[in-house]
């Protein structure tokens, strides 16, 4: 096998310009800007000299991010293959001692403390399961049917060994968005029908099961407190009251940039992590977060035309899984903040604030702008 | 190459699933867009609404009430700088040291001030500010200044306090102030609509304080001040750079409405004379009421002792001075003026005269003999003169204000018949001054004893009545409402307080008109109810009672410069044995001793002020009551009349031939 770089060698400059996918790398960076924007009113406020120095920080990620990009740009995805089944196996062994040894936040334990930050691999659980089952997956002969049980055993127990330890932990948000994703790869190779049917009927019979079993308090108050925020508007349903009337109040054009009075005053709570968008909306309004909402379509519709135009299957179920990966982010955080959903903790990827999510994004848009860069290359 | 890559091929065998994937994205887009043109675009003004009402906080800025003046304009109740402290619970970290260091500097138990801020905090939340204390004293406030240095929170603000220039002087009519209670809150509002009565607003509890709260009475005026969702108040007085910041973030929003202060009152009261009668009814520890009118109604002092200093009241009285005023047996918060009535006694007298001048029962000449004691049925009704008065004409018979004589005078009359001309006078009825609480007096007659009681008229009664005992009830006010009808010969007036209504920049509001309820001698209507010529015998021997060599009152009350006519009176307590009805009333204990009267006006023919005074358990009318009245007319023909020099005789000539009457009826 050649070296990769030997590749990069080949190209000459003009051409490495003109085979990136510009529209994509432009929509990207887009967002970066409106991120910054945001989050530097997120975290200047009245009251806020704690959080004031978050936006120089989340500034310096954004530039090792945009390095991450372009490295796995270039990088492109075949090391994924050969590096899958060691990264999958580390992760989850990272998991599994999470489980047992893990630091303990919140009521779970998620953390794994490495002296300068704090690590969860639950989170790049999400990035190694996407390899793992883009290797599987794309190994996995073709069946115009969609597969059958037996040919999803192994992808399915791919997904269900960290999944159990990530439930274990509790995070009930992350496990979920695994098995999100995964779901969604899936979907891209196909499956047999009644399979999906069958799921979806376990579904529903387990539900009221897990209600009354598995869920943990904190997880039910939740779902009531979706259903009716009204009900506890000063305590559990604070949060979501308070993210609506941020959105609402921004109207149209928005109450201007730094004028939010629900973020400066502190009414809404998280306002730099998980309800960053809330923020945007209020002062930048239906204009300014419809907007954001066009630009991560913008985004989705380019990375499903890399993921069509594809050399191989490995490099289309890696573009459909991270697709998935910030869709499924994407739509749980805007759903959640505009009241669609209950109030779970997941970020908005690009836009809420931390260093680790940041990295893992802007390395697996690099790995999905590698694919598309490689297009054209026999 | 590994076999897996470069194989577009295979690739296009998952297009067709692609196409959900399109699909999700599109629903996803519509749906968010739609919630967010729910939420932003339609739900938007409400949601706008929220988001300010959840930063703005309204605080009242608290309106100036009204200040009473007297009638030259000088103010009896007006508002000073006043100091109250609060805690900024956003500031404190150590409580407890807080309390520690707090609490003696404002003489409060450390663990009284804990009580109070945990209170507060419970029901206001964790950031407000909270009031430990109000109506600071000048020694607190630099106490307190000197401990800010090191006690972060502190803060001391400036309010208007009410301030009562004359201390327990005329309090029981010009009231007093309190925060507004939880029960009032509603009932005030229903009362003055126009008013926006709030919670912890000062209001008045008394007297005119409490009659003309809609006058006095401002309106609150509102600072918008920006808080944070911790009720922490961002507000421009922050720090410089803050200001700034939230001046030009939310300027547009606040809108401040400044407070109008209330009507200023002008009252009839004349500060002058008020200080005068107080200093001179409180130099003998009087306890009882004194009233000074001028002859068109206007009040010109009021007393009423024991009193009380509405200053007390500032802020929440204690409970220790609470309780010493509502147990004091001679009542310190009933306004005696009007609130008490007693028998008139013996200044009834020149009434029952009039009744007979009137029916032609005697002339003013007629001489009639009174023996020491009256029987009638089988009773012995008793004069206050051991030897009795022998023949003596009607002059006489008020000037040393004989008993028997009237006696007579009842029996002939009847009740009817005195009640006929005396109830007219004012006797037994509210006078309709402005302050609440009246209490109406009594002039009986046969028809009010069958229909309060059930019974016949005794005949017995009528001489208690002719001497102003038995049923015969009269308010110190009354009583110098008819003492001017005398002196007017017919004139009943309205007596009245309030003088003008001015708004705080001085226009006239309202004003009230001197008024004469009844003219006696007004002949529209025929025959008038008193022939004039009558009145003429009644105020000689009012004028002799002062002035005459054997008057009741002249060692007490008489003045060079100008003749005061009066009459001395003497209320029972109690009925007291035959043995003791001489015996002197000075020794027994002092809430059995008589109430002493003295109701006079001046100048005895062209009467221009009237007062009457009430001296409870003094024992008599010409010492406990006289030189009140005496006090009050020469400060008001000083400053009135300085042309006329009164001055108080300098050998004052007292008759100890002439014993002061207490006025046994019956035994």
């Amino acid at each position: 096998m050649p070296p990769l770089v030997a590749q990069l060698d080949t190209d000459d400059r003009s051409g490495i310009l003109r085979k990136l996918e510009w529209p994509y790398i432009y929509a990207l960076f887009a967002i970066t800007l409106i991120s910054l924007i945001n989050l530097y009113s997120a975290t200047h406020g009245v009251n806020m000299s704690g959080v004031a120095d978050l936006f120089v920080k989340q500034s310096i990620y954004f530039v090792v991010a945009w390095g991450l990009f372009f490295f796995f740009t270039f990088l492109g995805p075949h090391w994924l293959g050969r590096l899958a089944v060691p990264l999958y196996t580390l992760n989850v062994l990272a998991v599994v001692y999470v489980s047992f040894f893990g630091k303990v936040a919140l009521g779970a334990q998620r953390w794994i403390h490495l002296g300068f930050f704090n690590y969860q691999p639950s989170e790049t659980m999400k990035l190694c399961l996407i390899f793992i089952l883009a290797k599987i997956l794309s190994q996995t002969p073709y069946d115009p049917k969609g597969l059958n049980l037996k040919a999803l055993m192994l992808p399915l127990s791919a997904i269900a060994l960290p999944f159990i330890f990530i439930v274990e932990q509790p995070d009930l948000g992350t496990s979920l968005l695994l098995l999100m994703i995964a779901g969604t790869m899936l979907l891209a190779i196909g499956i047999r029908r009644w399979i999906i049917f069958a799921v979806f009927t376990l579904g529903l019979v387990t539900i009221p099961i897990a209600w009354q079993f598995v869920l943990h308090d904190y997880q039910k108050q939740r779902v009531y407190t979706f259903i009716s925020p009204g009900s506890d508007p000063k305590g559990s349903g604070y949060n979501s009251i308070q993210s609506k009337i941020a959105v609402g109040s921004g109207q149209l054009l928005g109450k201007g940039f730094q004028q939010g009075t629900q973020s400066k005053l502190e009414f809404l709570p998280e306002r730099h992590t998980d309800f960053v968008f809330s923020v945007l909306s209020e002062e930048h309004g239906f204009v300014g977060s419809l907007g954001v909402v066009i630009l991560f379509c913008v985004l989705f519709i380019l990375g499903l035309r890399t993921a069509s135009t594809a050399k191989d299957k490995f490099s289309a179920f890696i573009c459909v899984g991270i697709l998935g990966y910030l869709f499924w982010h994407m739509f749980v955080n805007i759903g959640m903040v505009t009241g669609l959903l209950p109030i779970v903790g997941v970020p908005l990827p690009l836009f809420s604030y931390g260093g680790s999510s940041l990295f893992t994004t802007m390395s697996a848009l690099g790995i999905l702008s590698g694919i598309a860069y490689r297009r054209y290359m026999f | 190459m590994n076999e897996i890559l470069h194989n577009p091929e295979e690739v296009k065998t998952l297009l067709p699933r692609f196409k959900l994937f399109y699909f999700v994205l599109a629903a996803t887009f519509f749906v968010f867009s739609g919630r967010l043109w729910f939420l932003q675009v339609y739900q938007g003004q409400t949601l706008r609404q929220f988001s300010e009402r959840n930063h703005l906080k309204e605080l009242k800025v608290e309106a100036p009430r009204g200040l009473i003046l007297d009638r030259e304009g000088r103010a009896l109740v007006d508002n000073r700088l006043g100091y109250e402290v609060y805690l900024q619970s956003q500031y404190i970290q150590d409580w407890e040291a807080t309390f520690a260091t707090v609490a003696p500097l404002i003489n409060m138990p450390p663990d009284k001030l804990e009580q109070r801020v945990t209170k507060a905090r419970r029901q206001q939340g964790r950031f407000a500010a909270i009031k430990i204390k109000e109506n600071l004293t000048i020694d607190e406030v630099f106490r307190l200044k000197r401990a800010r240095l090191t006690v972060p929170g502190l803060d001391i603000r400036d309010t208007t306090v009410r301030n009562y220039t004359l201390g327990k002087n005329g309090s029981q009519a010009l009231g007093y102030v309190g925060e507004i209670s939880r029960t009032q809150l509603p009932l005030f509002r229903k009362l003055y609509p126009r008013i926006n009565f709030e919670q912890g607003d000062i209001v008045g509890k008394f007297g005119i304080e409490e009659l003309l709260e809609a006058e006095l009475h401002g309106h609150n005026g509102v600072k918008l001040t920006q808080v944070d969702a911790f009720g922490r108040e961002v507000n421009p007085t922050g720090t410089a750079q803050a200001s700034q910041e939230t001046q030009q973030l939310f300027g547009s929003y606040i809108k401040d409405r400044a407070a109008i202060p209330g009507n200023n009152v002008v009252l009839t009261l004349d500060m002058d004379i008020q200080q005068a009668a107080w200093d001179s009814f409180i130099a003998d520890e009087r306890i009882g009421g004194v009233v000074a009118m001028k002859a068109d109604g206007e009040i010109l002092s009021w007393i009423s002792s024991p009193s009380f200093d509405p200053n007390d009241f500032l802020g929440g009285i204690s409970h220790e001075t609470w309780n010493r005023l509502i147990n004091d047996p001679f009542k310190p918060l009933r306004n005696k003026v009007i609130q008490d009535h007693f028998a008139p006694g013996s200044t009834l007298k020149p009434m029952v005269a009039l009744a007979a001048l009137q029916e032609n029962v005697i002339k003013p000449n007629t001489s009639v003999f009174c023996p020491p004691a009256l029987p009638f049925g089988n009773r012995l009704f008793h004069d206050h003169l051991r030897g009795g008065f022998g023949n003596i004409n009607l002059y006489e018979a008020l000037e040393r204000s004989s008993n028997v004589y009237f006696y007579k005078l009842g029996i002939s009359l009847g009740v009817d018949r005195m009640h006929k001309y005396i109830a007219p006078m004012g006797i037994g009825t509210k006078t309709g001054i402005e302050l609440p609480r009246e209490a109406p007096g009594l002039m009986p007659s046969t028809e009010w004893k069958r229909l309060s009681r059930g019974e016949d008229w005794h005949p017995g009664e009528n001489l208690s009545v002719a001497i102003g005992q038995g049923f015969t009830q009269a308010t110190p006010l009354q009583l110098a409402i008819s003492y001017l009808a005398i002196g007017t010969e017919g004139k009943v007036v309205q007596p009245f307080l309030i003088k003008k209504v001015l708004s705080p920049t001085g226009e006239l509001i309202k004003e009230t008109q001197p008024k004469v309820v009844r003219d006696l001698s007004d002949t529209s209507k025929g025959e008038p109810l008193i022939n004039p010529e009558h009145y003429k015998p009644i105020k000689e021997g009012l004028r002799l009672v002062v002035n005459g060599p054997r008057g009741t009152a002249r060692g007490r009350v008489r003045l060079d410069g100008v003749e005061i006519a009066g009459k001395t009176g003497t209320a029972q307590v109690r009925g007291w044995a035959a043995s003791e009805i001489f015996g002197k009333c000075e020794n027994r204990p002092k809430h059995m001793r008589h109430h002493g009267w003295f109701v006079g006006y001046a100048p005895a023919d062209k009467p221009e002020i009237v007062v009457a005074a009430l001296a409870e358990h003094s024992c008599s009318g010409s010492g406990g009551a006289g030189p009140v009245v005496r006090a009050i007319m020469k400060k008001y023909f000083e400053k009135y009349h300085p042309e006329m020099n009164v001055s108080v005789p300098v050998a004052a000539y007292v008759d100890r031939a002439t014993p002061s009457e207490p006025e046994p009826v019956e035994e």
